[in-house]
């Protein structure tokens, strides 16, 4: 397209442990939705063979069972302090995050929209993160009684069944707006790369997180951009490192 | 379905002969199980996955305060509303033209999801090894012998049964039997009922028993579990209504972009300026 060019400077919006966390998270989930969808509808049955019977699903499924109760540890031990923002700004909500929602559906369909001011995580993926965490405590806390059901009461194994039914359901439903918008939706594509390599260009996340942004540079962590990305004049002291947010 | 049969069990006429187990693992070519001694005559607490059938020896101290010994040929139920069917996410398990409740093993994957929803607790897991030496499971349990029904046969427990304790038959006209015996029974065994429980929609296994199923160690009033219920038939479709709701969202939302862009390419302002 022949718009200007938008710098490309970045700057670091996740860290190590939370991109590690997050890529564990998804590769386990994806994972074990392929491996149970045979017995979710008998139209994957063909993925039997591919996953080396029943048996291999299930040794498959339980394997990433365990990998996806990991990626919360990955980040509590090694990124704490990203960690606990993420719990705080989870319990922070304020009336521009309602507006939010109201922009972001113009914005997901292509019309005009405005940016509603967002601190590092907007109201959307705030309500994501929300719904992935209820639905893996859903998920994780029947899968135990349905793998070792010969430890707990049949009425808890039975109930498990549901609940595991009804956590994968609702997060599937979840996770395909979350990674359409990520990898396919154009305005938030670069939170895409941004996921994998922890860092965004600098003007998308003064766009898309004006109060976080402003937070960065207000600490001498991000450089003050224009319009474009690009540094300003009167370049602030801080050209050393960006850290971590 | 033309007459539907129940296999009709008058557990006051068993002698705990035990000939129905034999006949069980002859019919159905099952290995036998050596078990320790278990503390009565009984040979094997509950039914297995080799184990069809099991006789139950019950010592039960009845209401005048007498010792009654108590024998129950116990088995599958072949509810007609059976939770085993309702759960099993293969389709594995089904009703015959007979009303019999049967597993496919070509379709079981052996996740024991019948196992752990049946009222019954009738339907056990076994393991097998293929010729490469991989483990896999199959659900197995009692089949009311349908193999045989179809050649016309009865059940092989009932042909052996030597005290008329079994027959097989007519479902109304075994039902009508059952209610004669139990008045018949009525002063010996005050308790006496006819156990064929509606909240399964009834069973094609129909009881007379002696005293309240819970003396026997059945449930009073079986039901297929709530959580089956909402399990299949709301949350399951439920689910898969949702995300064929997101994806048809965002492919919408992906249709009304490309327009957009279209449309607004030209003059490239959308308000705002994305790449």
């Amino acid at each position: 397209m022949s718009k200007p060019q938008k710098s490309n400077v970045k700057v670091r919006r996740f860290s190590k442990a939370f991109v590690w966390a997050h890529g564990v998270n998804a590769i386990s989930f994806l994972a074990l939705y392929i491996t149970a969808l045979p017995m979710y509808t008998e139209f994957f049955d063909w993925l039997y063979p591919v996953l080396g019977g029943p048996e291999g699903a299930r040794l498959l499924h339980r394997i990433f069972a365990v990998t996806f109760v990991l990626p919360t540890f990955i980040w509590v031990i090694f990124d704490w302090k990203g960690f606990k923002l993420w719990m705080k700004e989870l319990v922070t909500w304020k009336k521009r995050d309602l507006e939010f929602f109201t922009e972001f559906v113009k914005e997901l369909f292509g019309f005009n929209f405005k940016h509603v001011r967002q601190t590092f995580f907007n109201a959307g993926e705030k309500i994501n993160s929300i719904i992935q965490i209820f639905t893996a405590l859903l998920i994780i806390g029947s899968g135990i009684p349905m793998w070792f059901s010969e430890y707990f009461p049949r009425a808890v194994v039975q109930w498990g069944y549901l609940l595991h039914n009804v956590g994968f359901g609702l997060a599937i439903a979840v996770v395909v707006g979350h990674v359409y918008l990520s990898v396919i939706h154009k305005n938030s594509k670069p939170g895409y790369s941004g996921v994998i390599t922890g860092e965004v260009p600098a003007w998308w996340a003064q766009e898309h997180y004006p109060d976080w942004y402003d937070e960065e540079v207000a600490k001498g962590n991000f450089p003050e951009i224009d319009k474009d990305g690009n540094p300003k004049k009167p370049t602030s002291p801080d050209k050393k490192k960006k850290k971590g947010a | 379905m033309a007459t539907e049969y129940v296999k009709f069990v008058d557990v006051t006429k068993c002698d705990g002969c035990r000939a129905c187990m034999v006949a069980c693992k002859n019919w159905n070519d099952l290995p036998a199980e050596p078990q320790d001694f278990l503390g009565s005559a009984q040979s094997h607490t509950k039914t297995t996955a080799d184990t069809w059938n099991v006789l139950q020896y019950i010592e039960h101290e009845n209401s005048k305060g007498d010792l009654d010994y108590l024998f129950r040929h116990s088995a599958c139920f072949h509810c007609t509303d059976a939770a085993c069917e309702k759960v099993c996410p293969e389709n594995a398990i089904s009703y015959t033209e007979f009303g019999t409740v049967v597993i496919d093993h070509e379709k079981c994957v052996g996740c024991g999801y019948c196992v752990n929803n049946c009222p019954f607790e009738v339907i056990s897991l076994k393991e097998y090894i293929d010729k490469n030496g991989d483990k896999y499971r199959k659900a197995n349990k009692c089949t009311m012998c349908t193999d045989r029904l179809e050649e016309g046969l009865q059940p092989a427990c009932v042909t052996t049964c030597h005290t008329g304790a079994m027959e097989f038959g007519d479902k109304a006209a075994m039902i009508k039997k059952a209610e004669e015996r139990v008045s018949q029974i009525k002063d010996r065994y005050p308790n006496a009922m006819v156990y064929n429980p509606q909240g399964v929609g009834g069973t094609h296994t129909v009881y007379v028993l002696a005293e309240k199923p819970s003396v026997y160690g059945l449930p009073e009033n079986p039901k297929v579990p709530t959580s089956a219920v909402v399990w299949k038939d709301y949350a399951q479709p439920i689910g898969k209504m949702m995300i064929g709701a997101t994806t048809m969202a965002v492919v919408g939302a992906f249709i009304t972009n490309t327009l957009m862009s279209k449309k607004n390419g030209k003059n490239e302002d959308g308000g705002e300026h994305h790449e």
